[in-house]
């Protein structure tokens, strides 16, 4: 027996001994498993969406907004305009390469924030209304099949790619065998501290023109936070329009206007 | 009564006869003196810290709701702010506390914190120059105007050149790979003069570029911890004597405004050279500190030598050209650079540094802003308010202030004061048509409320009703109309400029209330009274005496009174059993005089007597003698005064000296403890004594 078949054997051996590795889906699969979802929610031409937004804190009064949030994609372009309840319309955020900034028109001020930053007080972060980049972002590993409620998984360990600003480092990812849409997505500190917990329960689609193909949306993201853990928020994207938007809409200026 | 007089005599003759006596006495000597120091010293701490306390924000007695989770604690507790329910309405327990004949003024209080973001240099100055080119585009190009824009164009310009100085300089230590080709792109196009020459046909486009590539190369952004205390300015004014304004102006009556520590104000909004500068100054003045021979003085003196990008990227081109020329007269220099310059006047020793010190506020600082604001200036706070929602509002600076005394405590340095409507507006109070409205878009999301150990199950269950794939209709969301009307810039407006009727402050939410009392002496009764009408008044309120509301630093004298007191306990217990063991062998030695007395007619209860009153009589010599020595080190230390050796002891001492005062209480104490040891220590011993016979006596050798 020559030794390359004396390896293939020992390989095949190790392979049905551990049928969870046998089963590993290679990088180069989950990298584009990746893209795939990327790619599905992403509209190449503009996006817009009407948010509602929900934070539950203990002892304290629920904190519900509504929003709309824009989005051009072909040059990484976000946009969350807040507009109920009327204290807090006009307030928003904007980002701009890696820049995100904050406005309130109750002071005319614009604000430097970091990809750290919890969206108007909630639990969410900015990443959480951007276009997905999961491929551009983070290396994927294999974690295996997991099973939930009716869904059956593959899990995912994504670790962020070097010089790449994102609010969490490490995230796990439970992805629909069937559907290719993210079901549950766990998000951990550095330390390894589990510090977010985002369920996905709806997806929905819609025919973009501009695409020319379907643009994919969670209906609904529950996000829960592991440290203080009675907190938690609720997206809700109520309705998306892909038509075109103003050519100057990603501006300061704009964003001013609005509440002049 | 012959017989007292006998044994006093005998107390008196043996009173120094023997070493043991001298040991004993000793030891009463110290203890006394302890006693009567530290005791004396304690309380007048106690009084100064009394002081400290109730004139800063305390008052004599706080009000405040018997929901509260937390206890009040005025000055911040271990985790942060105290979780406090709120006064609902501060009018209505007003009249109730001030019905009390012994209340002088009830004073509303709210105390809270937030981050304030001083954002980076580069940021603020284009923020300058963004609002000039907004208020051109609504008033039209004025000449001043566009004074203004060119000479914070050319600030900016500068700054632009300066930083492709430091990127010259790093990227001699860094490699190639290690820099952001984005970055070195953004930094050579805002160098040249095309880039400039093309700002005014749209200065806003060429903003974003500098706001969005240009800044965050810069980042060196501050985030200051804000405390304050917001009330009813102008009752706070009158109720608490210490206060007083320093610069500035106080806040017009009715009028939002803010008073900031002058404290706060010098330590973390002034010029960082600056500080230091003062610092080392006072290190040198006040506590005689040499540089050549501190370390910390050294390190501020390297720091102002290396750390001068502050004063760089502050100033414009024509205020740099102005810097260097007047750095080159001060040192009889030609360096042309100013970071060279800069490092060249700072590097001071104990020699040059009081020259340097004065040239550099009457040469350097009036180019400079030495405070990063200004009286007058708006301040953006943000906070989170109770509710959970970011609140930001921007708050004029109308001075500083300081408390007497304290103007260099910590303690009371981060207490900076607001006026009582900012601060309600900061603390986010749910007026009922917000809850309304907050319930009614809850309402429209269909939402269901889920606990988080069930959530998986519930979503993504059989039962769920839930589906991954699904199509959406296609919505045409019209958002013109929602912004229109924004009050954003109507509100800045009308908030700055409107005055508050007394009723309007006091009609609406505090979280505390000061009270201060006429007669401070009846504090226990007041507080009790005060309990009593304001339950039978319906107000679920708590009343705590002003040591309480402090909080942690309330405690503070308290431990301190319990560790001394633990401390006399464990040297009395001592100095009971020393003294116990030098009257076993004192009695023992006696064995044949006792014996001899006993054989001459003397009854057990005269050598009883005999033996303790020797004591006690010791006991009262020496403690008198410790006593007196006490009252001297008291009456000298209550002259001179104890120096405030840090800055945190100013608090406890109200001030920079601790003039401390021995009382009658503090005498007696001493007195009586050291009697009460003294005759308990001799018990046993005396009985010993009464038990020899005269029989034994001539049997001891001597």
């Amino acid at each position: 027996m020559s030794l390359k078949s004396l390896l293939s054997a020992a390989a095949v051996t190790a392979a049905l001994l551990s049928a969870p590795v046998a089963l590993a889906l290679e990088p180069a699969v989950m990298t584009q498993m990746l893209a795939t979802i990327d790619d599905r929610q992403r509209n190449g031409g503009d996006y817009k969406a009407l948010i509602y937004l929900e934070q539950k804190e203990k002892d304290k009064t629920d904190n519900v907004r509504e929003a709309f949030v824009y989005r051009r994609d072909a040059d990484d372009k976000l946009m969350i305009l807040f507009s109920k309840p009327k204290t807090e319309a006009g307030k928003g955020y904007l980002r701009m390469d890696k820049n995100l900034w904050s406005y309130d028109p109750n002071v005319g001020k614009w604000e430097r924030r970091t990809e750290r930053e919890r969206i108007a007080g909630t639990d969410s972060r900015r990443a959480d209304f951007d276009e997905s980049r999961l491929a551009e972002e983070f290396d994927p590993t294999y974690e295996g099949e997991a099973k939930l409620g009716k869904y059956t998984a593959h899990k995912l360990s994504l670790k962020v790619k070097p010089n790449v600003d994102v609010a969490y480092p490490v995230v796990k990812l439970w992805v629909d065998k069937d559907s290719t849409n993210i079901l549950k997505r766990e998000e951990y500190a550095l330390s390894g501290r589990l510090m977010r917990t985002a369920l996905y329960p709806r997806w929905k689609k819609i025919f973009s023109e501009s695409k020319g193909a379907d643009v994919w949306f969670p209906e609904e993201i529950r996000i829960y936070d592991e440290v203080e853990k009675a907190n938690s928020t609720i997206i809700l994207i109520k309705s998306v329009d892909l038509r075109s938007l103003e050519a100057n809409l990603f501006t300061k200026a704009w964003l001013e206007s609005k509440s002049r | 009564m012959g017989q007292l007089r006998l044994l006093l005599q005998v107390a008196f003759r043996n009173l120094f006869t023997s070493k043991i006596n001298i040991l004993i006495g000793g030891i009463i000597f110290f203890g006394t003196l302890l006693v009567v120091v530290g005791g004396a010293l304690l309380d007048s701490m106690d009084s100064a810290m009394s002081r400290s306390i109730i004139g800063s924000v305390a008052g004599h007695v706080q009000v405040y709701s018997d929901e509260s989770k937390d206890e009040l604690s005025l000055y911040g507790g271990m985790s942060g702010e105290p979780d406090l329910a709120v006064v609902d309405d501060f009018s209505r327990i007003k009249p109730v506390l001030e019905k009390h004949p012994n209340v002088k003024t009830v004073v509303p209080m709210g105390t809270s914190g937030a981050l304030i973001t001083s954002g980076n240099t580069v940021d603020l100055t284009l923020a300058r120059l963004r609002d000039l080119y907004k208020k051109r585009q609504t008033e039209g190009e004025s000449p001043a105007l566009r004074e203004s824009i060119d000479s914070v164009k050319g600030h900016v310009r500068q700054m632009v050149s300066l930083m492709e100085e430091q990127r010259a300089k790093s990227r001699e230590l860094l490699t190639a790979a290690a820099q952001d080709p984005v970055e070195v792109e953004s930094l050579a196009r805002a160098r040249t003069d095309a880039f400039w020459n093309a700002f005014e046909e749209d200065p806003f486009g060429s903003l974003e570029f500098l706001e969005n590539r240009i800044a965050p190369q810069l980042p060196d952004g501050d985030l200051l911890d804000l405390r304050y205390v917001g009330t009813d300015l102008d009752a706070f004014q009158k109720s608490f004597d210490r206060m007083e304004v320093v610069d500035g102006q106080a806040v017009p009556a009715g009028k939002r405004g803010m008073l900031m520590s002058k404290f706060f104000y010098e330590n973390f909004l002034k010029l960082k050279s600056a500080l230091r500068l003062d610092n080392i100054k006072q290190e040198r003045d006040v506590n005689q500190k040499r540089i050549d021979a501190d370390p910390t003085l050294q390190r501020w003196v390297k720091e102002n030598q290396t750390q001068t990008r502050e004063i760089l990227f502050q100033l414009d081109p024509v205020k740099t050209r102005q810097a260097v020329e007047r750095l080159q007269k001060v040192l009889g220099s030609q360096e042309p650079s100013l970071e060279k310059l800069l490092s060249e006047f700072f590097t001071t020793t104990d020699d040059n540094f009081d020259t340097r010190y004065q040239q550099f506020y009457a040469e350097l600082a009036p180019l400079l802003d030495l405070y990063r604001l200004r009286m007058g200036d708006s301040l953006t706070i943000t906070a989170f308010t109770r509710t959970g929602y970011v609140q930001s509002i921007n708050v004029k600076v109308y001075g500083t202030y300081q408390f007497k005394g304290l103007e260099k405590s910590f303690m009371a340095g981060a207490i900076n004061l607001m006026d009582l409507m900012t601060f309600r507006d900061l603390y986010g109070y749910l007026s009922p048509e917000r809850k309304a409205e907050i319930t009614e878009l809850q309402k429209g999301s269909g939402l269901k409320e889920l606990d988080r150990g069930s959530a998986e199950e519930a979503l993504f269950g059989e039962d769920s009703g839930n589906t991954l794939v699904a199509d959406a209709t296609p919505g045409l969301i019209e958002e013109s109309t929602v912004f229109e009307g924004g009050l954003g810039a109507l509100a800045r407006e009308d908030l700055v400029a409107r005055v508050y009727s007394q009723q309007e402050i006091e009609q609406g939410e505090a979280l505390s209330a000061a009270v201060i009392l006429k007669d401070p002496e009846q504090l226990d009764q007041t507080m009790a009274e005060l309990r009593e009408s304001t339950q039978a008044a319906g107000l679920k309120l708590r009343v705590v005496s002003w040591q309480q509301a402090a909080g942690i630093i309330g405690q503070f004298v308290l431990m301190a009174k319990l560790v001394l007191y633990f401390a006399v306990f464990i040297i009395f217990v001592v100095a009971l059993v020393i003294i116990n063991n030098a009257m076993m062998m004192a009695t023992l030695q006696r064995v044949r005089e006792v014996g001899t007395m006993r054989a001459i007619g003397a009854q057990r209860s005269f050598v009883l007597s005999m033996v303790l009153i020797e004591t006690v009589l010791l006991g009262a010599v020496f403690g008198l003698g410790g006593a007196l020595v006490g009252s001297g080190i008291m009456s000298a230390l209550g002259s001179a005064g104890i120096p405030a050796g840090n800055e945190a002891l100013y608090f406890f001492f109200s001030g920079p000296r601790l003039y401390p005062t021995l009382s009658a209480g503090n005498l007696i104490a001493a007195f009586v403890i050291v009697l009460l040891v003294s005759a308990i220590s001799t018990l046993y011993p005396a009985f010993l004594a009464t038990r020899v016979s005269p029989l034994q006596a001539m049997q001891t050798d001597e």
